[in-house]
């Protein structure tokens, strides 16, 4: 064994994963970053430099600017509301043993069904003819018509978000109910001596531990949120209109449907910095409270 | 016995949900929900296995749960028949294990250099975690102009690699516990007894994280089956589709029935349930281990 190679180990482990960022993460930004300063098309990959042209594009262009906003009330609605119920579930069935750890595995169904074959079973389900949305809600007199759920502007995207948490509140759920169980006994034991109320130990106790992960699970959740595309594509293709139009697909249809690179490009700056800024508020904001709280 | 170690007994009795009547009244309600919890998760999953086997008339006329004019194989057959589906399963089969040997692979050893030897400092976890958050929309373009310069495109190697290398972020991710928590002093005494550190890795370390590997494996394995943007926009014929993308395509320009539909869609779900099924013990762990570290 030589001391040498000894020493550069823990380097050469890490070298292929290194090689791996550099390749999916900063060689294509700083490629993202030039072809924004260009009108690359797909075409033709190395047109010429119109410099900050594409941005100024970027801020008078509406669609981007709705899709940018339904990208944020997206997944801010579908975080909170799978945060919420994943966290009312968990605490319901927190001392549940048994029960809990047959539906830990019930709850990881969802999250891991294909996203195509979410989409189809939710096309389905809406379907003015053969969904049983529609034949249901009928049925017990609650509309007179079939409703075309993800034809309709308004109704579009409820219909995709009850998709999303369909998904994605077992998730929630899951982490949630870990970050109960990890919660420490002895507090419990010393308020039932002092003989402390439900509401007050919920308050002041379960609440105040708990809450700096559920932070952590709203953040992660809605980072992931942000991404979202499968759902969108298969279920309305942004439409109607642009009513269901996200970030995402609007940059995939400038880049890979109109072959606007050098825009697509721009607009995917612009999206990496808005995230940016909201991780970095999010993280602060999250020191913040707890620092208020006093953990 | 004490009265105070009989305070202590029956505290530790009483724990048990005691603390859970202010908001939910007691077992039978706590059961109730837990049964809407599972039939809310089973509901549509339940309802296009029906489907798939209602008679295709009864589908386009009724949404109804249950068929009522009988059942039948014919969607079956005809998913079958109509769509390429055994070769986009191959493909996408194909894809997900290679690229999940390739994660693990690299993500292992990458992992434990990272934790043990703090190689890159703050700074590559920090990218790492990075490269996970960015929408992987923002880095498409670049990616398939790599892709097509090594001439990989509508090919299921540049699908794999890719996957390979957009999983390998979670991989470490998923990893990073298991290794956190190992004993230093194994690995101190592996290398009194002449191990390298690349030895210790192999043979001390990687057997004690199986659990984690194992939970690694399976959640990259099905991310990749999964995923459906970079499937999308490498691969463009029904040779190299994966199931996702040859799906959607086939619903998009061929107007596949409802029936087919909800039977090929089960064709997709079903091997996904039965890896999750055999594996929910390291996958839950695996998952609540990597969500819930502050």
């Amino acid at each position: 064994m030589s001391t040498k190679s000894e020493k550069y180990s823990p380097r050469l482990m890490v070298l292929p994963a290194f090689m791996i960022l550099l390749i999916i993460s900063l060689i294509p930004l700083i490629y993202v970053l030039g072809t924004s300063l260009t009108n690359a098309t797909i075409v033709k990959p190395f047109d010429h430099f119109v410099w900050f042209a594409q941005y100024l594009k970027v801020f008078t262009d509406g669609e981007f600017g709705t899709s940018l906003a339904n990208t944020f009330v997206y997944a801010i609605s579908v975080t909170t509301i799978q945060t919420f119920l994943g966290f009312v579930l968990a605490y319901a069935l927190w001392h549940e043993r048994k029960l809990g750890s047959v539906l830990r595995t019930l709850a990881l169904l969802p999250l891991f069904t294909p996203p195509v074959a979410i989409a189809m079973i939710w096309k389905l389900i809406y379907d003015p003819n053969s969904g049983f949305l529609n034949y249901y809600l009928t049925k017990l007199g609650l509309i007179s018509a079939p409703v075309a759920f993800l034809g309709s502007k308004t109704l579009a995207f409820p219909a995709i978000m009850a998709a999303d948490i369909w998904q994605w509140t077992p998730f929630c759920f899951l982490l949630c109910l870990a970050a109960l169980q990890s919660l420490p006994r002895e507090p419990y034991e010393a308020a039932m001596v002092d003989g402390a109320s439900d509401w007050y130990v919920f308050k002041r106790l379960t609440f105040p531990m708990v809450l700096p992960q559920i932070i952590v699970i709203f953040i992660f959740r809605l980072l992931i949120a942000f991404k979202v595309f499968d759902l969108i594509y298969m279920l309305t293709y942004g439409g109607p209109g642009n009513s269901t139009e996200v970030f995402s697909f609007y940059i995939y249809r400038v880049s890979f449907g109109q072959f606007q690179t050098g825009y697509g490009a721009a607009l995917s700056i612009v999206v990496l910095i808005a995230i940016s800024v909201v991780v970095t508020f999010l993280t602060k904001g999250r020191e913040a409270l707890l620092k208020r709280i006093g953990q | 016995m004490n009265s105070m170690d009989e305070m202590v007994e029956n505290t530790a009795k009483k724990t048990p949900g005691y603390f859970l009547r202010a908001i939910f009244l007691g077992r039978p309600i706590r059961i109730f929900i837990a049964v809407v919890f599972v039939g809310i998760i089973f509901l549509p999953i339940l309802y296009i296995a029906t489907t798939s086997l209602k008679i295709p008339l009864e589908i386009s006329l009724s949404g109804s749960l249950f068929p009522k004019t009988g059942i039948t194989g014919v969607n079956w057959v005809n998913a079958f028949k109509t769509v390429p589906l055994v070769h986009f399963l191959f493909n996408s089969t194909v894809v997900a294990l290679a690229s999940t040997i390739l994660v693990i692979g690299i993500a292992v050893p990458a992992t434990y250099s990272i934790i043990r030897f703090n190689t890159g400092g703050w700074f590559l976890p920090t990218w790492i975690i990075g490269t996970y958050v960015m929408p992987p929309i923002v880095v498409a373009i670049p990616i398939f102009a790599m892709v097509k310069i090594v001439h990989l495109q509508n090919n299921l190697i540049g699908l794999l690699l890719v996957h390979a290398m957009a999983n390998m972020p979670v991989a470490v991710w998923l990893l990073d516990n298991y290794i956190r928590n190992l004993p230093k002093e194994l690995e101190y005494a592996a290398w009194i007894d002449g191990y390298s550190k690349f030895d210790t890795l192999v043979r001390v370390v990687f057997p004690l994280i199986q659990p984690g590997v194992v939970s690694a494996a399976v959640i990259c394995m099905i991310l990749s089956w999964n995923e459906f943007l970079f499937a999308l926009i490498l691969t463009y014929s029904p040779v190299s589709n994966t199931f996702p993308i040859g799906i959607s395509r086939f619903i998009g320009e061929h107007g596949m029935q409802f029936g087919e539909m909800s039977a090929a869609a089960l064709a997709g779900i079903i091997p996904i349930y039965i890896m999750v099924l055999l594996f929910s013990r390291n996958v839950v762990e695996g998952l609540t281990r990597g969500g819930v570290k502050g």
